[in-house]
């Protein structure tokens, strides 16, 4: 978490993306670039089809200005110009639409491939994030991205292109006042590069303002009942409305601060008819500008510059996009198990053999050169202080991480040559935390073998003291699990799963934590289920309590990421001075308490 | 859309409706000095026909669109800041509302899951809010207010023209509302697809670790692409009707446009108008549905500001209790229970249940999981309001007291630990906010604490919570501890099940709670059998009753539920793994 927090804040400091973020977004546009193009071949015949309305009238006007009287060429004039913009707008539609369509597209890959991601990293980098933070950027804040980027490519088109197209067809007509008409833009200009030039003084305190706001929210409405406990809410509350009124407090003295160079540029930009109507008057008068000209002129004007205000417009949502996708980029950037995507290099027995493993947790090396031997259908524990890398093994063993350097081997094996998916027939990692998907409680148990038939997930749950409170529910084996669904104690979900991993029936059995409770009401029930679940299976167990592991065959005794000593009960008794001072405390604990 | 706006001011306080209003209302005077543009170009185009032309009717021009620029620049410097200011603090105080209504909901009522929720809403929600309310009313607010402007000039002009620019405008405004009542049919459908995707999505995230384990990927159960698509599917179908809409509308605006020009070159031919008027009706023509282009463009925003507001209603819609008593100290500690019925989710829970807890006694509730007996020591401290029934604190009900002065006798041992963002040092101070440094490092001492904390870098400096130094759970299951002692409160509730957090260093846990417990009242969640040996009292709470109450020595010779706590509780105890066990 560390790391990550460390370049979190590197982030925020320098504003700066993941420098891949374009890559990536090229990436995610796999498969749409054709209607991305399309989009863009679209608008720019919306183009062609507005710069037609415009010669139309064009000839419309000179008609009128040199006295033409037929009121049939108006009309048919009129009835072009009317097609014209229906053709016009029929094209931006389209554009639009596709453009739509392509972004949609877009998001949809850019999840699958997370989701994918997600599937193929070390599942303890997965776990780095919490799922709130894969919610946010897999769903909320990729939907954001939409409205920018879909409007972008025919917008950015049509608007630019158009205006261009415009100005250079004003400039055929008259190339003086078509320069004319631009006198304020320099005045625009200025007046938003001075706009700029103060964003740096503003926008990194709007940023830790607000970051500010964000810590103070987190802190107060998560820790509410501690604050509340402790008789602190109105302080608490008064931190709280300081942070609020802070946050609306910068952005609005930003904006005060650049109020007069925003709206003077805003005002100047489109505000043509400035140095078009006295330059027109001059060069009608000298004789050089038809009068239709200039009336052609004058409406010309109106459209050019505001198309391009709209396109400024996007500036700031554009960096939002950038900002996203470069989150997305964080992730898909994680290093990948290194595991073979195909292949049948199956383990021939189930010894384990770790040697000389070293690994590091967040920088910090955690097992340095770690080696120790697991017979096929032994019982293992590996016990040791907390922060020993006891459990860091076992996730290793299970896959949920690769080593940094050294191998782990199953029946001769390495197991960075099996697939995951072989890898995982041969290995069931039970912990407390076994997740329960929104499913009936038969699909749950089923997931540990997908051909069971309906009386073997029976048979397995009745094995692991399932079956009764299942039948006691309203819907029975059809009840929906689910993280809402909260019908089941906790006790009963660790059984449900644990009956899973029973139906999956894989030979190495891993129990990390699983000894612990929840639920200390059902601890009997589920202790139970566990030792069926692990009769002649190569057992590792990860002990905290020690008296649960006195008949091991091996016991590991880890300490400072190091095998310090491994034996049985009565050798690890007599040979560890370690074990031996943890095996007293827990005896006394245990007479004292339990 | 107007429906959506109505939505929003009501939603606002006062001082930001007004404000909103005043700043629609300048918004006049802004389109009056933008459609201060065809006057300019009116006077020269008179002069220009009649023959009259100088370089005066230029000068004439540039004066007045100078003044019309300064004037709009005046004028948008003041909405623009009315706005701004009224966006923000909408949403600024929004989070406050939601803040302060925090303190009222009972305690019990969220899960993580909830706070999140609302954290979120009191963060995002409001940010986004903040940005797209304001400029959403600035930009429907000045696309009708210019229209309806520059239409007043052409009706000055010619009334025929002016009114068929009015109509279109009418059915324009019309236009946008059918299309967005034809999103809303479509939106059901959009919305079920949303909620299906993230919660597929968030269900193979959270599932992460069972899709590996047991090779899920791909299969039936985890068809997150299915959902992905069909979301894609759904959100391309409500753009191609707002597409189609857009479309409709834009193409109204254009022919109302080229009917207006028209009319214009038709009465000037039959004579009832005169050229210079023709021409400026056309020029006219092309500018006044510029800005309401801009308001159908904007309706897509609609649904986040409504989105929004929906929202933070509902966060600010959860049950409150009153909270507001006297400030009561009391003079002995005895808490008693009467008669006390309590249900959750129309579940009863708690039923008619009356007990004593005599001051430093020790009281240990068993029973079997879902019994209620969380439930009942939450009730205790107020944790929520009782249905019937009271509970008294030194013979006063606890719903006289103050929140405050309650939660002051009152310390809590529960497995989940919040530690703020801050030093450890004032963490555990937050028992107690005067404490010095030595109070902390003392309280540290007795919760076994001060060990790990001195093995920090920084030591008691060391910033922990969210993102800050790891600990792990037991070390912060004793820090929780040693602010507890801080806070030195009469009675201490404690749920024992927090061992399983640390079991290697469960000893020393053991120890800091005993120091946290001397000489106190302590009321227990209690699994473990010395506990129950040793409390004064114990009760056994299923089916939210109370099926037994008395001493360990008492009740072990009873038949019930007791007796079989205890035999669990043993053979649980002595539970071994081996090759054999089956």
């Amino acid at each position: 978490m560390k790391k990550r927090e460390k370049s979190e804040n590197a982030k925020i400091q320098q504003n700066t993306l993941n420098k891949n973020t374009f890559r990536w977004l090229w990436e995610f546009t796999k498969g749409k670039r054709g209607t991305y193009l399309l989009s863009v071949i679209l608008a720019l015949l919306g183009v062609a089809s507005m710069l037609l309305v415009y010669v139309c009238l064009a000839s419309l006007i000179r008609e009128l200005i040199t006295g033409g009287h037929d009121i049939g060429f108006y009309i048919q004039r009129g009835v072009q110009i009317g097609l014209l913009w229906v053709i016009r707008y029929a094209f931006h539609g389209f554009s639009t639409y596709s453009a739509h369509a392509s972004t949609f597209g877009l998001i949809g890959n850019a999840r699958k491939k997370l989701l994918k991601k997600l599937n193929t990293m070390p599942l303890g980098a997965v776990q780095m994030r919490s799922s709130g933070e894969y919610k946010s950027i897999i769903c909320d804040r990729a939907d954001q991205i939409e409205p920018t980027l879909a409007h972008v490519v025919p917008e950015f088109t049509a608007n630019i292109v158009g205006a261009i197209v415009m100005f250079i067809y004003m400039m055929t007509i008259d190339w003086r006042v078509g320069l004319w008409q631009l006198i304020c833009i320099p005045v625009g200009i200025v007046a938003f590069a001075l706009m700029m030039s103060s964003t740096p003084k503003y926008y990194p305190n709007t940023i830790a303002k607000t970051k500010a706001l964000n810590a103070t929210a987190v802190e107060y409405i998560g820790g509410i009942e501690v604050i509340k406990a402790f008789g602190q809410s109105k302080t608490s509350y008064g931190k709280f409305v300081k942070a609020a009124k802070e946050g609306a407090d910068c952005f609005i003295e930003w904006m005060r601060s650049q109020n007069f160079l925003e709206n003077l540029g805003m005002a100047c930009f489109p505000a043509t008819l400035l140095g078009l109507l006295p330059a027109g008057v001059h060069y009608c008068l000298d004789g050089s500008l038809a009068p239709a000209d200039f009336i052609l002129l004058i409406i010309l004007s109106l459209g050019t510059i505001a198309p391009l205000i709209t396109v400024f417009g996007y500036g700031d949502d554009i960096a939002k996009v950038g900002e996203i996708i470069s989150d997305m980029a964080d992730v898909m950037e994680e290093k990948d198990m290194i595991r073979p995507k195909e292949g049948d290099v199956k383990p021939k027995s189930h010894d384990i053999i770790i040697k000389d493993v070293h690994f590091s947790y967040k920088d910090k090396e955690v097992l340095h050169g770690v080696n120790l031997e697991i017979k096929d259908k032994t019982v293992n524990a590996l016990v040791g202080p907390s922060g020993s890398g006891k459990s860091t093994i076992a996730r290793l063993i299970a896959s949920l991480w690769d080593v940094d350097s050294g191998e782990i081997t199953i029946g001769g094996v390495n197991i960075k040559d099996m697939t995951l998916e072989e890898y995982n027939k041969h290995v069931s990692y039970v912990s407390q935390e076994n997740y329960l998907f929104d499913q009936s409680v038969m699909d749950n148990i089923r997931m540990g073998k997908d051909d069971a038939t309906d009386e073997e997930v029976v048979e397995a749950a009745k094995r692991c003291g399932c079956h009764e409170f299942i039948m006691s529910l309203e819907k029975g084996y059809q009840t929906i699990c689910g993280g809402s669904g909260g019908h089941l104690s906790g006790g009963e979900r660790q059984r449900i799963s644990i009956a899973r991993a029973m139906l999956k029936d894989a030979p190495i059995v891993i129990l990390d934590e699983a000894t612990s409770y929840t639920d200390p009401e059902s601890e009997a029930v589920i202790q139970n289920a566990l030792s069926k679940l692990t009769v002649g299976k190569t057992l590792i167990v990860i002990a905290h309590r020690l008296s649960t592991i006195v008949d091991a065959d091996r016991i590991f005794l880890i300490n400072d990421g190091n095998v310090e000593n491994y034996g049985t009960q009565e050798e690890m008794l007599s040979s560890s001075a370690l074990y031996k001072s943890m095996w007293e405390s827990h005896m006394a604990l245990k007479k004292g308490g339990n | 859309m107007y429906r959506t706006l109505k939505k929003f001011f009501a939603f606002c306080e006062k001082r930001e409706r007004k404000q909103f209003y005043l700043s629609i209302f300048l918004g006049v005077f802004n389109a009056v000095f933008i459609a201060m543009r065809i006057p300019a170009i009116y006077v020269v185009l008179k002069a220009l026909f009649e023959g009259n032309l100088s370089e005066k009717e230029g000068s004439v021009a540039v004066v007045v669109i100078i003044a019309s620029i300064i004037l709009q620049v005046i004028i948008s410097m003041k909405t623009t800041m009315l706005q701004t200011e009224a966006g923000f603090n909408t949403a600024s105080f929004k989070r406050m509302k939601i803040a302060e209504h925090l303190r009222y909901v009972p305690m019990g009522y969220f899960n993580s899951e909830g706070l999140g929720k609302v954290t979120s809403i009191a963060t995002n929600t409001m940010e986004n809010l903040s940005g797209v309310a304001s400029r959403c009313v600035m930009v429907v607010s000045k696309g009708i207010i210019t229209s309806l402007v520059i239409i007043v000039f052409m009706l000055f002009f010619n009334v025929w023209i002016g009114l068929v620019a009015l109509a279109t405008m009418i059915v324009y405004i019309l236009g946008t509302e059918l299309m967005i009542k034809a999103e809303r049919t479509d939106s059901d459908e959009f919305t079920k697809a949303q909620d299906k995707m993230v919660s597929k999505i968030l269900e193979y995230v959270r599932g992460i670790a069972e899709v590996r384990n047991f090779n899920l990927f791909g299969k039936s159960i985890t068809k997150v692409d299915e959902s992905i698509d069909r979301f894609g599917k759904y959100s391309t179908r409500l753009e191609t009707t707002y597409e189609i809409a857009m479309f409709f509308l834009n193409i109204l605006n254009k022919i109302a446009g080229v009917i207006m020009m028209i009319m214009s070159i038709s009465f000037y031919l039959n004579g009832s108008m005169s050229l210079v008027y023709a021409v400026t009706m056309i020029i006219c023509s092309f500018m006044i549905f510029e800005s309401l282009d801009q308001v159908g463009a904007f309706n897509g925003l609609t649904r986040t500001i409504e989105n929004c507001v929906d929202k933070a209603n509902d966060a600010l819609s959860s049950p409150t209790m009153d909270i507001d008593g006297k400030d009561i100290t009391p003079t002995d500690m005895t808490l008693s229970v009467c008669n006390v019925d309590f249900s959750y989710d129309k579940r009863k829970i708690i039923d008619d249940i009356s007990f004593d807890i005599p001051e430093k006694s020790t009281v240990a509730f068993v029973g079997p999981s879902g019994g209620g007996k969380t439930t009942i020591t939450k009730l205790l401290a107020r944790f929520w309001d009782v249905d019937k029934g009271s509970i008294y604190l030194g013979g006063k009900d606890i719903r006289d007291y103050s929140y405050d002065s309650l939660m002051k006798n009152f310390a809590f041992v529960f497995q989940n630990v919040y530690l703020f963002n801050d030093t450890i040092e004032n963490n555990i101070r937050f028992g107690k906010p005067d404490a010095s440094r030595e109070e902390v490092i003392k309280a540290a001492k007795l919760a076994c604490c001060h060990d790990f904390i001195m093995n920090l870098r920084e030591g008691y400096d060391t910033i922990i919570g969210e993102g800050g130094a790891s600990l792990s759970g037991g070390e912060r299951q004793r820090l929780s501890i040693a602010r507890a002692i801080m806070k030195d409160a009469p009675i201490i509730i404690l749920d024992e099940a927090t061992a399983n957090v640390d079991p290697e260093n469960e000893d020393l846990l053991m120890q800091a709670v005993k120091s946290l417990t001397k000489e106190k009242t302590v009321i227990m969640i209690a699994h473990r059998l010395k506990t129950v040996e040793n409390a004064d009292k114990i009760f056994v709470i299923d089916n939210g009753k109370i099926a037994q109450e008395g001493k360990h020595d008492e009740l072990i010779n009873e038949e019930g539920i007791y007796r079989r706590f205890i035999v669990d509780r043993k053979e649980a105890a002595g539970w071994k793994i081996s090759k054999t066990s089956a």
